[in-house]
């Protein structure tokens, strides 16, 4: 009897996921499919994401209209699901993305890690995959055929900060390094230190330290005896906020510091106050970029997509609260808009045309450049490197885009607590 | 008859076909199929320590992580000895199998004479132990881990590396999950499984009635973790073809795997897989309903069942046939 | 040049240790009594956190006046989650009651996530640092060290010196010898699973004067496995074990720090993480009640 009750659980169930099935997915519109990290270790990162997605997929069907595909403008869709930033969970909806949604693209969930899990089943189907929060090199090496990148590369996090140091203090020689050890910062620091080699830095302190380390005190009292002239480091939320804090309980002062990811986030000046003022980090989008059509044509690059301005409001509606998008809301944004000029080009949504069509497209939008190489690879887009003065962000690299003067070098700990602000005269 | 001792195994094997066939049939299913029948798996090898023993091992997931390692190692550095063909992933899994045998022998040396919460600690200090071990010596990539996509795609061809990943990987956790069944079921009934009854409902009067507590203590272990290291071999290395060690020693999974044992009853030879059937397909419906509140709702859930239901959906059920024809088929 | 790091190290890890080891206290007190091992105990510890962070941010209370606040919410916390769960599993098998302490955790997080959000938060309470030659030390991490002592004292003077503390003790004892003498068990239990889990909560507060950032719903992970190793070291059972073992662990874990910085090519911090789970092992088999616990 026991048998014959789970025979027949097991046919009410294939049943219901055939009727699933069978209902979903009628033509005549463009399915974006997204295992979206909702909760889980890369929540706030896949929330950023999802309310650039919507955003973004909002102005395609609001402003410009739809897709316009085979002579018809065609309908955005967006269907998500909550992977809990967990592998298994990733592989079977992507599959049910694929076969029950019928979605025409698929973009990875946040994270190396998990992007490369959810390759393999993307390959099967011949399905596009899109990455928008992995931005492991090593990605791009296994051969996949079907992935594409709009994140920027790792080992390009930190380039533009040393360059500019270089420039603003040709005497500041001697850079510490001290990222996290996970995938993506251990490309930043890869990348940051051949660059620095060649730029003719003396590194005097090369470590690392792991993924939810609670206490850096220990490897900043090491740090502090190198005596360095600016740090570059950080991985990601967590240990940025604690790397500024912990540098402030020790005392230690240098001239500049640029930690990835999490230095760009409001939260991060919002829990650190004064602590922050000109603390750098390098992004891949910042609001007050001066991307525009005006930039654009004069690079003589396509133009698509929302004003920033625009990105924020959308954004903004989309999640239904008043916070900011980061850059991980405007790459997963500008994602949408590769896709749809990819797909326009083409003039169809199959997925190998798609992927060769995005091979070639070279455009700009409120996010910047955005160019991919022959694996894949995202090569078209330029970080710019922020600082925190007087509580805002500006951009301060490169030239081009920068909003605002360096203010260098970054007052002493001393200074920032008795109220000095880091603003240019 | 001796093959009526066989009977209770045609509910699970059955069940475990009619996942099979749904999956290859009906678009779409396979991976939800091949996440249940982890959940399953997993479950079945747990349960071998768990159900028998009553002993908590919350490092559960470092068997796990050890397997992966073994055949991503193998496949890693053995990818261009053209002859070996399909004998790279036999060497992983027999990889897979020694390393976690290894290191389940290592811990059952320390942990095993130990009880109830200190050896829960204990198996957790092994589990984190280890794996801060990986990444403090930078052992097998340290925290860098192993991508192997590249080097299956080379020894195998694009198609069959990809056949690999997302059918072969999950076929054979299936295969593990009926292996592993035989073996619960082998247990139970054999000398083994008398001696951890009785060492589960009274550890020291087991002893001296002259049981040899400790031998199946071990054995128990032992294989336990075999079957684990075999699971992830599978439906990690091979399915994922990447392994970074913080994903591969997160101690959810143990955490899931108690859930399953416990939802289904433990040291029943049905419960896992009921478990993990409920398990898995609760999460993937309150994923696809509800994005983001899963664990808000899940939790009370847990703690419902806990206090209400402690044996197990199969354990209630085991009651209410005894007597019946149907005995045979439900342990 | 070594030794003075060395130096720096150990004092930070001593003042840490004492916040590490106030935070275990609670888990140990639980174990003590009810013998249940909670594993959501760092969930606890973050509802203290976001306590800290809200009660100054929000209403402007320094984090010292928000330790017996937190204190409070604990112990109300604690009672609630003894009579809705916990009571229905005393005598139950270890396992249902870690499952039932471990989904405890979960709720709390997803709840604590739903009011405030994902984000990593924090807050700057600057009261200047002191500069020894070796480290520096600013005044609040001084300030979660004394509280952690005196936090420890105070429950010393209540096991010893009151009525309610002297039947907890006698429970820990002997259940079944309290009951006869006329103790009421059942309250006994409630009372100590409520300070207990006041006790972590309270904890939270000071660990964010240690650590004012990087406040979020899952943050507790980490602590919940280094508490279980302070637990062992101190004496699963003993509280003040807890805090002994809590300042030897953090002691071991900075001071071995700068050993292994010295190794080229290795990663310190997951070995210093390794060592420390290497010394619970060790301890666990040569004596499992602890470093400090009874025979």
């Amino acid at each position: 009897m026991k048998g014959r009750l789970l025979v027949s659980v097991f046919l009410m169930l294939g049943l219901i996921g055939w009727g699933g099935m069978v209902y979903a997915g009628a033509p005549a519109k463009v399915i974006i499919g997204h295992p979206a990290c909702l909760s889980g270790k890369y929540a706030k990162a896949g929330e950023q994401a999802l309310g650039g997605i919507k955003a973004c997929v909002k102005w395609v069907n609001e402003v410009y209209g739809g897709v316009k595909i085979g002579g018809k403008r065609v309908p955005l869709e967006y269907k998500y699901y909550d992977c809990e930033s967990k592998k298994e969970v990733v592989t079977s909806l992507i599959e049910r993305l694929i076969t029950v949604d019928k979605v025409n693209v698929v973009f990875a969930p946040y994270s190396s890690g998990l992007t490369l899990s959810g390759a393999p089943v993307a390959e099967k189907y011949g399905m596009l995959y899109m990455d928008h929060g992995g931005a492991s090199d090593r990605i791009f090496q296994q051969g996949f055929k079907y992935i594409v990148q709009t994140i920027g590369p790792g080992t390009r996090y930190h380039v533009g900060t040393l360059d500019m140091i270089h420039k603003v203090d040709p005497k500041a020689k001697r850079v510490a390094l001290a990222y996290e050890d996970s995938e993506f910062a251990r490309m930043v620091m890869r990348g940051a230190e051949e660059h620095a080699k060649k730029l003719g830095f003396k590194i005097v302190f090369k470590r690392t330290y792991p993924k939810g380390v609670t206490d850096l005190t220990p490897l900043l009292s090491d740090l502090k005896a190198a005596k360095p002239d600016f740090i570059l480091g950080g991985g990601h939320f967590e240990d940025g906020q604690l790397f500024n804090r912990q540098m402030a309980d020790l005392d230690i002062n240098v001239k500049a510091l640029s930690l990835i990811a999490a230095a760009t986030l409001p939260a991060f000046y919002e829990a650190l106050g004064n602590l922050a003022e000109g603390v750098m980090g390098p992004s891949h989008w910042e609001y007050g970029v001066k991307y525009s059509p005006e930039a654009a044509r004069k690079e003589g690059l396509k133009w698509i997509g929302p004003t920033q301005d625009e990105f924020v409001k959308l954004f903004k509606e989309a999640l239904g609260k008043d916070i900011m998008p980061d850059y991980h809301a405007a790459e997963a944004g500008a994602q949408v808009l590769a896709y749809v000029l990819a797909v326009e080009e083409a003039n169809s949504i199959d997925p190998t045309k798609v992927r060769a069509a995005l091979d070639k497209l070279k455009f700009m939008s409120f996010y910047g450049g955005w160019d991919v190489d022959e694996t894949g690879k995202q090569v078209g887009h330029s970080m710019v490197d922020m600082q925190w003065q007087g509580g805002k962000r500006v951009i301060v690299w490169p030239p081009e885009a920068a909003t605002g003067k360096l203010y260098y070098p970054m007052p002493t700990f001393a200074e920032k607590a008795k109220g000095k602000v880091a603003v240019p005269k | 008859m001796r093959l009526v001792k066989y009977y209770p195994l045609i509910p699970v094997y059955l069940g475990y076909l009619v996942l099979f066939l749904i999956g290859k049939t009906l678009p779409g299913m396979w991976q939800l199929m091949a996440m249940l029948s982890f959940y399953c798996a997993v479950g079945q090898a747990f349960n071998i320590f768990l159900g028998m023993t009553g002993y908590v091992d919350f490092g559960y997931v470092a068997f796990m992580a050890l397997g992966t390692y073994g055949m991503a190692l193998s496949i890693a550095h053995l990818y261009q000895i053209e002859w070996l063909g399909i004998g790279i992933i036999v060497i992983g899994f027999v990889l897979a199998i020694l390393m976690s045998g290894l290191l389940s022998v290592a811990v059952g040396a320390v942990a095993l004479r130990l009880r109830g919460a200190y050896f829960a600690i204990a198996t957790i200090g092994v589990n984190e132990g280890f794996r801060y071990l990986i990444e403090g010596a930078k052992l097998w990539g340290g925290s860098e881990g192993i991508i192997f996509s590249k080097q299956l795609t080379e020894a195998f061809g694009r198609g069959v590396a990809n056949k690999l990943s997302t059918f072969w990987a999950d076929v054979f956790v299936l295969f593990i999950a009926a292996i592993a069944a035989l073996v619960t079921l082998c247990f139970i009934r054999g000398k083994i499984g008398y001696a951890l009854t009785a060492l589960r409902e009274d550890e020291e009067a087991a002893k001296v009635m002259g049981i040899n507590v400790t031998k199946y203590k071990i054995i128990a272990f032992i294989t336990s973790a075999s079957f684990a290291g075999l699971i992830g071999a599978t439906a990690w290395a091979l399915k994922l073809t990447h392994v970074f060690p913080p994903e591969v020693f997160e101690i959810s999974y143990t955490v899931e795997c108690i859930i399953i044992v416990l939802l289904g009853g433990a040291g029943t030879l049905l419960g896992p897989i009921v478990g993990g059937l409920i398990y898995g397909l609760s999460k993937y419906w309150l994923t696809v309903i509800v994005p983001g509140f899963q664990l808000l709702i899940f939790a009370p859930i847990i703690i419902l069942i806990i206090v209400a239901f402690p044996e197990g959906v199969v354990g209630m059920f085991k009651r209410r046939v005894r007597g019946t024809s149907l005995e045979k088929f439900v342990i | 040049m070594i030794w003075n790091q060395l130096a720096g190290n150990l004092t930070q890890g001593l003042i840490l240790g004492g916040v590490y080891g106030m935070a275990t206290m609670g888990l140990s007190l639980i174990f003590g009594v009810l013998r249940v091992v909670n594993v959501g105990h760092g969930a606890f510890i973050m509802v203290g956190a976001f306590a800290a962070l809200w009660l100054f941010t929000a209403l402007g209370i320094t984090p010292i006046v928000a330790i017996p606040i937190a204190l409070i919410i604990g112990i109300a916390l604690g009672f609630v989650f003894f009579y809705l769960v916990m009571k229905k599993l005393v005598g139950a098998p270890e396992l249902t009651s870690l499952l039932a302490t471990f989904a405890m955790g979960i709720l709390l997080e997803e709840v604590v996530k739903l009011i405030f959000g994902t984000e990593y938060r924090g807050y700057n309470w600057d009261v200047g640092r002191v500069d020894l030659s070796v480290t520096v030390l600013p005044w609040a991490k001084i300030y979660a060290f004394l509280g952690s002592v005196a936090i420890a004292v105070l429950l010393y003077l209540w096991f010893n010196k009151t009525r309610a503390g002297t039947a907890v003790r006698s429970v820990v004892e002997d259940s079944e010898g309290a009951r006869v003498c006329g103790v009421n068990v059942g309250w006994v239990y409630a009372l100590s699973f409520a300070i207990g889990i006041g006790l972590t909560v309270a904890s939270g507060v000071l660990l964010t004067m240690f650590i004012p950032v990087g406040i979020n719903p899952y943050m507790g992970g980490p602590y919940t496995l280094k508490a279980f190793v302070i637990a062992v070291l101190g004496g699963l059972a003993s509280p003040y074990g807890a805090f002994f073992g809590g300042l030897i662990f953090g002691l071991i874990e900075n001071g071995s720090y700068t050993l292994f910085a010295l190794l080229p090519g290795a990663e310190p911090f997951a070995l210093t993480r390794f060592l420390s789970f290497v010394i619970l092992l060790v301890i666990l088999l040569i004596k499992p009640t602890g470093l400090l616990g009874a025979k």
